[in-house]
């Protein structure tokens, strides 16, 4: 089957393009990573949120400095116990920064208060080790000039203050946000600083952001074949963390979607060499481990590794594979989690009725593509008429998705988890199956969906 | 009694957010009405966020999609075609098209853009620049171009507006309650008590049930009298009806607590001509029968409260109903009117009462640590504040996320300030247990 209209676009005929059914043999991608129609439902981020919310949130032991008008700021305030966790929550996403552009700047221009705020910012903590500056929509009209303005504050606290231009209009998602942070770590962070010891087994983990820990349960993995991590990028990273990143011997690439760019600028100038995986499920994570052991020689260790950690697992779950076997789900991420998941749901038994990304590029699409089964619906970009449509016409016994689309799913009777935030996570390699298993168990099993009113 | 102004360029852990949220917030209280953002993709994703977590609820904002091109060469062309595709494919009732920072400095005329238009939908501009105000004003903002295009006089009715402002399901239900007991009929701008919390039955109706209906907001320039919840947030409105319909208007304090709410039932029954009803004196004299039972856990503890100005100022004096003393009192949001209502209730009431308008949480918390409050008041965001500095924390305003079931329980009317007596205590009695 060729490419699709669902009934609900019928009115805006291009969403066919973005919609299709998959059929073996066939060589069609959606159309992806272009302009969302104008008049959408939409449920997509922009340029800040890929740079600031998801990139160059996560580190540390900075302000976060938002130059722009409040509402930037404060959606990207927080987030709780729940996202990017790291080793400083006294300071980490405790604190939300803004130059609250008012009218007046935005006339007369905001490098001023842009200036004052970063000094003020820094006076009140000075035991930060930097300063990220992001421009919003606005500053980007009005031209402020954050580059010569971030270099004259670091003159003056002694620390890197660096300007990240990632107005939210610039691009067509949060996506050319992933890539301006990349570039941006590359080319002001990464090289600056060396670290006091080098050893052969060293690598970073790039493209994983801790959400509820996920780090937390990958590290010790890698630790425990003999390997050292010198820098995650950029889950619970410090910026000197980020600054070393050059000297370790491998770039093990989790996100695919978000960091590719930054693993290809380290390849090209330190010959540091990276290598994808996907950390999710027990199969996938044992291949992770295997590659990456065989990378440095570490074949043995990697086995012992595998070994006891499956052994953790398996009785729990076999109990899951047998409760969730057969059961369909829809599965909409931002990108790559879409094409990870199904491998996955595969190990479980489950079948993956449709998937969806939210930026997601051709690269990504051939993934999801070649992994998902005939007749499974893969749709770029879809708006709430769209998945309501899908969620009452295809019924999944389970939808994953993220916050913005949870309670639409609720609302249709259709079981939910949240693969953006996690529910109880983490949901990465062996103890996170686990979780997400027993998540997936809970919702489609819970006793109040047979309660409601109408449902069938 | 000090006023405590900040010259800091950096705001830190805001008090406020900007205005498209409020404007949002307002049209999602329409019945049919779908808010159309012109600005990028983050305008709508942010705010539809924020609206999940708070209300638990799934929300409908749609885009114009500005991007590059439109930076440079404008929006016009998006916000056409936008306005086309929404309504070809949702056929809502009413279109709010809400203007951005990124939209307003690109100077998109959308009144004229809008006026141009031929389609079977109502089309309303709502001027929200993201630099200027609050989601406070755009919230104002909002009602009150909803009525400038919509009101128009046919004829004396007997009913009542009243513009609610940024409250809760929980507040309007309690609300509605009231005047139905004492057979009141109202316009009610704008009503989410069922829009953002509707019932979990199947099949879900295509737009949620109730909400305020475009015939309501014509009939409120018809009506006896108008009352605004929150002046901060809807009194543009009411304000807008008095003069251009000569609707009689009441910008008074926000039902909280008794005095508050007894001022509030005895406009109303002026404008109707009825007296308060037996059924609500029983309230009352439930609420202080409360309020009187708890008075040994909570009298004379010093508070801080933040939220937004109406919630604010009305709070503070039931606070001191409550026999507590308000210590701090602050909002988000710039307001002249917000200092002189809370000053009013300072020498009236003979407490000292810090004022913070337009603070940001991190001034709040110097604030706190100064003055050694017992408790805070205040959204999600108040919570690391109350933690480090040791204190009682008591849920409020927006968002509320950290917790369940803010969204349903009324603060407002006799019956929301036995509510807030339970919070009150319980978070003292909590804290008291845990430390």
């Amino acid at each position: 089957m060729p490419l699709t209209l669902l009934e609900c676009d019928i009115p805006i005929p291009e969403r066919e393009k973005h919609t299709y059914i998959k059929k073996s043999g066939e060589c069609i991608i959606p159309m992806c990573n272009v302009q969302t129609t104008p008049g959408d439902l939409t449920e997509r981020g922009c340029t800040y949120a890929g740079c600031m919310g998801v990139v160059g949130g996560p580190v540390k032991d900075v302000i976060h400095l938002v130059h722009g008008p409040i509402g930037c700021a404060y959606y990207t305030w927080g987030g709780g116990r729940r996202q990017n966790l790291s080793d400083n929550p006294e300071f980490h996403r405790k604190y939300c920064f803004s130059t609250n552009m008012q009218e007046a700047n935005i006339i007369f221009g905001g490098e001023q208060k842009l200036h004052k705020a970063i000094l003020e910012s820094y006076e009140r903590f000075p035991d930060v080790n930097g300063v990220f500056v992001y421009a919003t929509c606005v500053i980007g009209l009005i031209g402020d000039d954050i580059n010569n303005i971030c270099k004259q504050a670091s003159k003056e606290i002694g620390v890197p203050v660096i300007p990240f231009s990632c107005e939210g209009f610039r691009g067509v998602s949060q996506s050319l946000g992933h890539h301006i942070a990349n570039d941006v770590i590359f080319e002001r962070i990464v090289g600056t600083k060396e670290p006091e010891e080098v050893t052969p087994y060293d690598i970073n983990i790039i493209g994983d952001y801790n959400i509820q820990g996920d780090l937390w349960i990958i590290a010790p993995l890698f630790e425990a074949m003999g390997l050292r991590i010198l820098c995650t990028f950029t889950g619970n990273a410090s910026i000197d963390d980020l600054a070393m990143a050059h000297r370790a011997k491998l770039n093990v690439m989790h996100c695919q979607r978000s960091t590719p760019y930054i693993c290809q600028l380290m390849e090209e100038k330190y010959e540091l060499p990276y290598m994808p995986v996907s950390l999710f499920g027990v199969e996938q994570t044992s291949k992770a481990l295997r590659d990456v052991a065989s990378f440095f020689g570490l074949e043995e260790q990697a086995e012992l590794v595998i070994e006891s950690e499956v052994a953790k697992i398996l009785p729990q779950m076999e109990y899951y594979k047998e409760k969730l076997k057969g059961k369909r789900v829809f599965i909409y991420q931002g990108a790559p989690r879409a094409w990870h998941w199904i491998k996955l749901m595969d190990e479980l038994g489950m079948q993956v009725i449709g998937a969806a990304t939210t930026f997601g590029h051709t690269d990504d699409y051939e993934k999801i593509i070649d992994r998902i089964g005939d007749g499974a619906l893969v749709i770029d970009n879809p708006n709430s008429v769209e998945l309501k449509e899908i969620l009452v016409k295809y019924k999944p016994d389970l939808f994953i998705s993220g916050l913005k689309e949870k309670f639409l799913a609720y609302k249709l009777g259709v079981p939910f988890v949240n693969g953006h935030a996690y529910e109880n996570g983490p949901y990465a390699v062996y103890s996170g199956f686990v979780n997400f298993a027993r998540d997936m168990d809970m919702t489609i099993n819970h006793p109040a969906w047979k309660l409601i009113e109408g449902r069938t | 009694m000090t006023q405590t102004k900040s010259e800091r360029s950096v705001t830190i852990n805001p008090g406020m957010l900007c205005q498209p949220i409020g404007a949002m917030q307002a049209v999602l209280g329409v019945h049919a009405a779908i808010p159309l953002v012109h600005g990028s993709q983050g305008c709508a994703a942010y705010p539809m966020r924020m609206f999940n977590r708070h209300f638990a609820e799934p929300v409908e904002i749609a885009l114009s999609s500005l991007g590059e091109d439109a930076a440079v060469f404008g929006g016009a062309d998006n916000l056409v075609k936008g306005v086309h595709a929404l309504t070809a494919r949702r056929h809502p009732e009413l279109i709010a098209v809400i203007t951005t920072c990124l939209s307003e400095t690109i100077g998109d005329d959308i009144d004229g853009i809008l006026r141009k238009i031929d389609l079977p939908v109502e089309l309303v501009p709502m001027h929200t620049p993201s630099y200027v105000g609050s989601h406070v004003t755009g919230y104002d903002n909002a009602v009150k171009a909803l009525v400038a295009q919509l009101a128009e006089q046919t004829g004396p009715t007997d009913k009542i507006n009243i513009t609610v402002g940024l409250l809760n399901p929980g507040d309007i239900r309690e609300l509605k309650s009231m005047l139905e007991v004492m057979r009141v009929k109202a316009n009610i701008l704008t009503d989410i008590s069922e829009t953002l919390d509707a019932p979990l039955r199947l099949p879900r109706p295509s737009f949620p049930t109730g909400g305020t209906t475009l015939k309501e907001i014509a009939d409120t320039a018809n009506s006896l009298g108008s009352i605004a919840l929150c002046k901060h947030a809807g009194g543009g409105a009411v304000t807008y009806l008095a003069n251009k319909h000569k609707v009689p208007m009441i910008l008074g304090a926000s039902p909280i607590g008794v005095a508050n709410t007894d001022a509030f039932l005895e406009n109303v029954s002026q404008l109707v001509g009825r007296p308060v009803p037996e059924q609500l004196r029983r309230d009352r004299g439930r609420l202080i029968d409360a309020m009187i039972d708890v008075q040994f856990k909570i009298v004379q503890k010093k508070v801080a409260i933040f939220a937004d100005p109406d919630v604010a100022s009305g709070m503070a004096r039931f606070v001191h109903e409550l026999g507590m003393e308000p210590s701090i009192i602050a909002t988000g949001t710039k307001s002249k009117e917000f200092v002189k209502d809370v000053q009013a209730i300072a020498s009236q009431t003979g407490h000292e009462i810090e004022i913070l308008p337009g603070c940001d949480l991190y001034g709040l918390h110097e604030a706190v640590k100064a003055a050694g409050v017992d408790l805070l008041m205040a959204n999600t965001h108040g919570k690391s504040i109350a933690d480090d500095e040791k204190i009682a924390f008591a849920r409020i305003g927006f968002p509320v996320y950290d917790r369940v079931g803010y969204q349903r329980r009324a603060i407002i009317g006799y019956n929301g300030g036995i509510n807030l007596v339970d919070l009150i205590a319980n978070s003292i009695l909590e804290h008291g247990d845990a430390s």
